[in-house]
């Protein structure tokens, strides 16, 4: 239940998928390029995961497996899983992917996101606690929102502690106290 | 702060853990009487002059701000003592030395009030700054060695800084990995880990040290 107010989790639910209906839906108006109100068996529509979700429990529709886990993408993790660009395709890759996995019966969505979390870990790591704020801003593009939650944790962290060690009053004065009263003319 | 809204991130600032830090006793030679001070954590004095006392340190920071004593800086801040442990730390890739659980917090705080009381004091201090660059450089080269058998992480010999410093990351990295291993998402997970000799459950602790 502690997912039902994470805003990262309700965006997750915003991803399209691609759904195939089973049964016939009279009065619905989800493709805004057919003339009637309703979606004929078999055609394909995309949908927010949310509502395909739904559908699939009660057996209207079959969800396909998204764009952003074919088999390009695939191949691209395979090659050179630091350099993709996670986020243009899906910011929300790895708990998309978990979601995902039950339900459209594909058993290597799995070890395809745990071998990319891997490797890419290893990039976020090296760069999150040392890099200089240019250098890495080339890399911070392609991270999706749970990478960039860990970068931006460590850099949190390391800034506070240089900024401790640089020294400096113990005490900050608030800044109300500092604004001078405006003379009455 | 300790207290923040986010509570995923559960971190302590820098200037709290150098107030917990404050509380590790220190010697001074006070330079006045003084009789006992009594307070709630213990009672300290009487201050005889030239007469070494223990006191701890934000007693001794606070009394040496009013003049009235100088700090003997702790045993292991000798320049010999940390020129053979910043050698220690270069030579073993994953072991850690043996240095005071707040040796950085202490050190600072001598450097700011105490400046005048430590023998060659930029030589301590330059050999601190290159210890604690070592150091954390081990933790990350180590870091990287995670994978996703790991449920718990094991360093021995860190200082409260810098395990504070990669307390979210390692956190966080941690929870990923566990999220993404989870028995659902890989079904072949059974089969690999019975060929492995597992002692209680298919978890073992990645002990970062030899």
């Amino acid at each position: 239940m502690a997912k039902y107010y994470d805003i990262d989790d309700i965006i997750t639910d915003e991803e399209i998928v691609a759904v195939i209906f089973q049964k016939a839906a009279s009065g619905v108006g989800i493709d805004p390029s057919s003339e009637t109100d309703c979606v004929e068996v078999g055609s394909k529509v995309e949908l927010p995961f949310w509502l395909a979700h739904e559908l699939q429990q009660r057996q209207a529709v079959s969800m396909n497996i998204p764009t952003s886990f074919n088999q390009n993408t695939r191949l691209e993790i395979q090659a050179d899983s630091a350099c993709v660009d996670l986020r243009s395709q899906c910011p929300y890759f790895y708990e998309f992917g978990c979601k995902i996995a039950p339900l459209v019966g594909a058993r290597n969505i799995g070890p395809l996101l745990l071998s990319a979390f891997k490797s890419r870990y290893k990039e976020v790591l090296t760069k999150a606690h040392t890099a200089a704020f240019t250098a890495a801003s080339k890399n911070l593009t392609i991270l999706t929102k749970e990478e960039t939650n860990l970068y931006e944790a460590a850099q949190s962290s390391m800034a506070a502690f240089k900024k401790w060690r640089m020294g400096g009053p113990r005490f900050q004065k608030a800044s109300i106290l500092g604004r001078k009263r405006k003379s009455n003319e | 702060m300790a207290g923040q809204s986010d509570p995923q991130l559960s971190l302590f600032s820098a200037e709290e853990v150098e107030f917990i830090a404050e509380d590790e006793m220190v010697e001074i030679v006070p330079n006045l009487r003084m009789d006992a001070l009594n307070f709630v954590c213990g009672d300290f004095g009487p201050f005889f002059p030239q007469l070494a006392t223990q006191v701890p340190l934000w007693l001794a920071v606070a009394l040496k701000k009013r003049g009235k004593c100088t700090i003997r800086p702790p045993q292991w801040m000798t320049v010999e003592k940390l020129t053979q442990v910043l050698e220690a730390e270069r030579d073993s890739q994953r072991v850690f030395e043996q240095l005071p659980f707040h040796y950085v917090e202490i050190s600072r705080l001598l450097f700011d009030h105490a400046r005048d009381d430590i023998p060659d004091v930029y030589m301590v201090r330059s050999l601190i700054e290159d210890i604690r660059d070592v150091r954390f450089h081990k933790v990350e080269t180590n870091l990287e060695s995670l994978n996703e058998r790991a449920f718990a992480l094991k360093i021995n010999n860190l200082s409260a800084m810098e395990v504070n410093i990669v307390r979210p990351f390692v956190g966080r990295a941690l929870q990923a990995f566990y999220k993404h291993d989870s028995p659902d998402l890989i079904p072949d997970q059974d089969r690999v880990s019975d060929r492995r000799p597992q002692v209680a459950n298919n978890a073992t602790r990645r002990h970062l040290r030899r």
